[in-house]
């Protein structure tokens, strides 16, 4: 009896071009869910937005950490805005995927996982940069905006860049449980992590407690990061803790996915 | 359905000249301790269905998850025209239908299938012609989370047919369908199976496999018990059982019947025998008044019940 060689075979260069394509497909395919699908746009924009607006309305002239507030709140309701989206939509997508049969007539139409799993975190990021920029019109049309455009652009390529680690962790809870669950584990992750690394209210105005918690938490970091971009601040224990969380998502993501595989 | 062929697109590659579309040998499977297979072979040629028959748990899942290169090959070989389907390149050759898909509600047929031209290494408009192959033509803009269950089968064979697959695996594929719909599936098919498409075909409607099907595989925990077309295959049952209307008393009836058990409800007399001309002679010769006689040859059902039995009690013995 032979045994079947089944090492991997490199992928020829129609192979790659094959695959480009398909990843434009299933980007495209992504966005289409999400534009289509009312009830990602309540949670995963109106409700951010609309929080920044409300905050805005009530702070947004007032000073906060050198800048006015509506323009602190770019890093800390921009951060709950950006994992509202690629924290919650590729887990929840994946799941979902798994549970109807969609990703395995995936993969047995040669769609190589990573491409779909790609395409996932891929099409949050254009739904992330939308929330950031209906808050950055927001500041801006309310004159709570005191920071310069490249400087909001630097606000939001460091929290797109820092929550894709996030996204692999939604990847990671995707593979293990069905997708009602995925959103009630993904919610009871975001929520109370928000409230406690500041993203909503200022950490000075919460109880001492949380600002002890907050350190421990990827959440406040990334709002860290992003907030040294508009005063300044030390951002290299900030990227370090989101470095070493986004291993930590990859080897769960992938520990995940292998456990899940048929 | 119609069954308008697809003239657009060469023809993709297949299998080698003469050779099978999909040729496993020797493939063996466990899980854990447990012998999923245990050394299969089996050849599908072009053109020809091959019905992949078994109780639950006789290894079907696996032999047909080895042939579309989702599962690891443990020990043996599995070639898909000539290449291994562990490869994407091979697996854009095949195409699956499964019994149920829950495809994106907020995606469009036509965006599905010309997704799935893509994923197959062709261009978008690829699509056109399946679409309206299948009968879908008037469908592309509707989203597939309206489509009814016919519709939605349909929408699976048109993604699947879309690369001019030179295998198709079908999984129960018919699950849930009217009568008409079954027929416009299997009459789609058949034009593909005119032009070379190979078919192989795991279900537990045994009389539709036995209607469709070239061959019949049959499986049993992990080994090919039998594998032949359906019609020898209910050839190997020697009896056939017979039905009458007869007033006759039982005890002239043993005797007529020399000894052959049979079985009475009021008049309604049955028996098994592999001497079916002879019995009805000696009815009719016995009673005038016999009447709604029947004649019926085994099915292939109660061919694999057989099949299977047998293998048992050998192995028991």
């Amino acid at each position: 009896m032979t045994a079947t060689t089944t090492t991997a075979q490199r992928p020829s260069a129609t192979d790659r071009t094959v695959t480009a394509r398909v990843l434009a497909v299933e980007v495209l395919d992504e966005l289409r869910g999400i534009i289509r699908e009312p009830t990602a746009w309540v949670f995963s924009v109106a409700m951010p937005v609309g929080f920044f607006i409300l905050f805005l309305s009530m702070f947004g002239d007032e000073p906060l950490a050198g800048r006015q507030a509506g323009t602190s709140m770019l890093a800390t309701l921009g951060t709950f805005g950006v994992l509202a989206v690629t924290l919650m939509n590729p887990g929840i997508g994946v799941a979902e995927d798994r549970e109807r049969g969609w990703l395995r007539a995936k993969r047995v139409s040669a769609v190589p996982l990573p491409v779909t799993l790609a395409a996932k975190v891929a099409a949050a990021v254009p739904y992330a940069l939308g929330v950031l920029a209906a808050m950055t019109v927001a500041a801006a049309a309310m004159g709570a905006l005191d920071a310069p455009l490249g400087t909001v652009a630097r606000v939001a390529a460091v929290l797109v860049v820092g929550a894709l680690p996030f996204a692999l962790l939604s990847l990671a809870i995707g593979f293990r449980v069905g997708a009602n669950a995925a959103a009630a584990i993904l919610n009871a992750f975001l929520l109370p992590a928000a409230v406690a690394s500041g993203l909503w209210m200022p950490l000075e105005s919460l109880p001492d407690v949380l600002s002890r918690i907050a350190v421990y938490l990827p959440t406040y970091h990334l709002s860290q990061l992003a907030f040294a971009q508009l005063n300044g601040g030390g951002w290299i224990d900030h990227a370090l803790v989101l470095v070493a969380f986004a291993a930590l998502a990859a080897v769960a993501a992938a520990v995940s996915y292998r456990s899940s595989r048929p | 359905m119609t069954t308008t062929p697809t003239t657009t697109r060469a023809t993709r590659p297949r299998a080698a000249p003469g050779g099978p579309v999909l040729e496993v040998s020797g493939l063996e499977h466990r899980y854990g301790q447990t012998i999923a297979l245990a050394g299969v072979d089996l050849r599908v040629q072009p053109g020809e269905c091959v019905a992949l028959l078994g109780p639950n748990g006789a290894g079907k899942t696996t032999l047909v998850n080895a042939a579309i290169g989702l599962q690891p090959v443990q020990r043996g070989r599995v070639r898909v025209a000539g290449d291994d389907p562990r490869r994407a390149a091979t697996r854009r050759r095949l195409g699956v239908v499964q019994q149920t898909v829950g495809f994106p509600r907020t995606l469009k047929v036509g965006e599905l299938v010309r997704g799935a031209a893509v994923r197959a290494g062709l261009h978008p408009r690829a699509a056109e012609p399946v679409l309206a192959e299948v009968g879908l033509g008037d469908l592309v803009d509707r989203r597939a989370g309206k489509l009814s269950g016919g519709q939605q089968q349909r929408l699976q064979l048109a993604m699947a047919l879309v690369g001019d697959p030179g295998l198709l695996v079908l999984d129960e594929p018919t699950v849930g369908l009217d009568i008409t719909s079954r027929r416009a599936f299997w009459t789609t098919l058949g034009a593909r199976r005119d032009r070379g498409t190979a078919v192989l075909l795991t279900t537990h409607q045994i009389d539709e496999a036995a209607a469709v099907a070239d061959r019949v595989v049959l499986l049993d925990r992990g080994r090919v018990l039998a594998a032949d077309r359906p019609s020898a295959l209910i050839d190997l049952l020697p009896d056939r059982t017979i039905s009458a209307r007869t007033r006759l008393p039982d005890g002239q009836l043993r005797q007529h019947l020399a000894g052959q058990p049979f079985s009475r409800d009021g008049e309604l007399l049955t028996l098994a025998t592999s001497q079916a001309e002879d019995t009805v002679r000696r009815l009719l010769a016995a009673d005038a008044d016999l009447s709604d006689l029947r004649v019926e040859g085994a099915s292939l059902e109660q061919a694999m019940v057989a099949l299977m039995d047998r293998a048992r009690e050998e192995a028991s013995a």
